[in-house]
């Protein structure tokens, strides 16, 4: 019944509503957007809705060529200006939108369209990168590897490659490298971002791991969560983070930042359950990620890591 | 839930249940089994940490299949899943020669425990796809499973990763639970 009345809706009454507007306040639904909602998430969504839903040729086939483009991660810097340029500009022609009164609209817009194809580019590199396995004869996955020790275990030295060591940081045998699984290079970049650029904070939660009670695998739910974060992304819940947070074409490092958050806030929801044993985990780990999902539908959610405040 | 699914489930006879306990070391691929079962993507597994459980409908049985971790850390709690255990399912990475030892030994004291008496045992020598692997009849010689007297048993070749050979041990399981 939902299904037919948004159907309705679309085909009949849509169309309707907006040629209304149009006629009423003189602004096409696209520059209403820019202009009326506010910067961020709610703005960016509500375009990206716009033209998804679009049925103008022209807007279809942009939004067909920047998929194009984002799929094959061409949207880089090089090319970033050129492709923004054309999008706006395509959107103008389209609309009849006089570019010296409404240059605020060409660049509200070109700055949704960077976020929309950026998150979408995004999506891709994430999943290039966990395609790629581990594999101990490639030297930089190896180096990485043990830079993860290093910025873990400063105080301890490893004294093998492979080694009983592995377990106090959460691996489960004495060779990482069937660990990372499914999640392959990604899982490890993960956690080598969280535990270098938020050097403190991963201390202390790799403290916590270690409780004798409540302690956990520090590494194997650090790759558990790597699997959280690319579900978000992958499904789209994760937009709210990005378009929120990002102001430039958003990166990898953006995707790390959302796990390093994701891991922090994690460690705080385990410590705070209590939980009897790591038995718990699977239970604990769909509280925490209902929880997650509940803040990233509301778009003004802010994920402002508090990282930096608490001091071991 | 609307009264058509509430009328077919008073209709229908009640099927049975049956609770399948998947073990074995870490590595060895059970997640992966359970997801094959699942019919679920197998490409993004990651280590379990604590247990999975899936239910799933095969030969009018309603397996209730419970994965749990295969760490070392881990092993301490297996016992705690092993009361009303229909079947025993020991997975294991049949190219990890090295830890074929522990595997068996693993294996061997989960085989003496009371809560686990008379269980038929499946045992799936996973991992055929890679070239190092031991074939499931040396496997099974390996581990001694010939030497098993007090229970049905059956190992089953599979690659995980590719599906193939997982249903044909389920195939057995039910068979076994039919004879019963």
């Amino acid at each position: 019944m939902n299904l037919h009345f948004w159907w309705f809706f679309t085909s009949y009454l849509r169309p309707i509503i907006k040629w209304f507007l149009r006629k009423t306040t003189g602004l096409c639904e696209l520059q209403r957007i820019c202009y009326g909602t506010v910067s961020g998430a709610p703005r960016v969504v509500a375009v990206e809705r716009s033209l998804n839903l679009s049925r103008t040729r022209q807007i279809r086939q942009l939004v067909d060529h920047l998929n194009d483009i984002a799929d094959q991660k061409r949207f880089t810097d090089v090319n970033e200006r050129k492709i923004l340029k054309g999008a706006v500009n395509t959107v103008l022609a389209v609309k009849k939108i006089n570019p010296k009164t409404h240059y605020q609209f060409g660049i509200a817009f070109g700055k949704c369209v960077e976020q929309i194809w950026g998150y979408r580019q995004l999506v891709a590199e994430v999943e290039h990168l966990r395609k790629i396995c581990f594999d101990s004869d490639i030297c930089e996955h190896e180096r990485k590897l043990y830079d993860l020790w290093k910025y873990l275990m400063p105080e301890e030295e490893l004294e093998g490659r492979v080694s009983k060591q592995w377990q106090t940081i959460g691996f489960q045998g004495e060779d990482p490298k069937t660990d990372f699984r499914g999640m392959g290079m990604l899982g490890l970049e993960n956690l080598l971002f969280f535990a270098s650029e938020y050097r403190a904070p991963a201390q202390h939660v790799l403290m916590h791991s270690q409780h004798p009670t409540y302690g956990y695998c520090f590494a194997i739910v650090g790759i558990n969560l790597t699997s959280m974060a690319w579900v978000l992304l992958r499904d789209g819940t994760a937009k709210t983070y990005f378009y929120n947070i990002s102001r430039s074409l958003p990166t990898i490092r953006l995707f790390h930042s959302f796990y390093s958050y994701l891991f922090y806030e994690f460690d705080k929801f385990w410590v705070q359950t209590k939980p009897q044993d790591i038995m718990q985990f699977s239970n604990v780990k769909e509280k925490f990620e209902k929880n997650i999902r509940t803040m990233l539908k509301n778009p003004c959610s802010n994920f402002k890591i508090a990282l930096t405040v608490e001091n071991v | 839930m609307g009264l058509l699914s509430i009328l077919r489930k008073l209709t229908s006879t009640p099927e049975r249940e049956l609770r399948l306990l998947l073990l074995g070391l870490d590595n060895a691929g059970k997640t992966t089994i359970l997801k094959i079962l699942a019919s679920e993507e197998v490409a993004n597994v990651t280590p379990t940490a604590g247990f999975n459980i899936k239910s799933v409908m095969s030969d009018g049985f309603k397996l209730n299949v419970w994965d749990i971790g295969g760490q070392r850390k881990i092993r301490p709690y297996w016992k705690n899943y092993f009361e009303n255990t229909d079947v025993l399912i020991y997975v294991v990475d049949s190219a990890d020669k090295k830890r074929l030892e522990e595997t068996g030994i693993e294996l061997y004291e989960l085989l003496s425990d009371d809560k686990l008496h008379n269980v038929p045992l499946l045992v799936y020598a996973n991992k055929q796809d890679l070239p190092e692997s031991l074939s499931a009849s040396n496997l099974a010689q390996a581990l001694g499973l010939p030497s098993i007297k007090d229970r049905a048993w059956q190992i089953q070749a599979c690659t995980a990763v590719q599906g193939t050979g997982v249903r044909d041990g389920m195939e057995w399981v039910c068979k076994s639970i039919k004879k019963k």
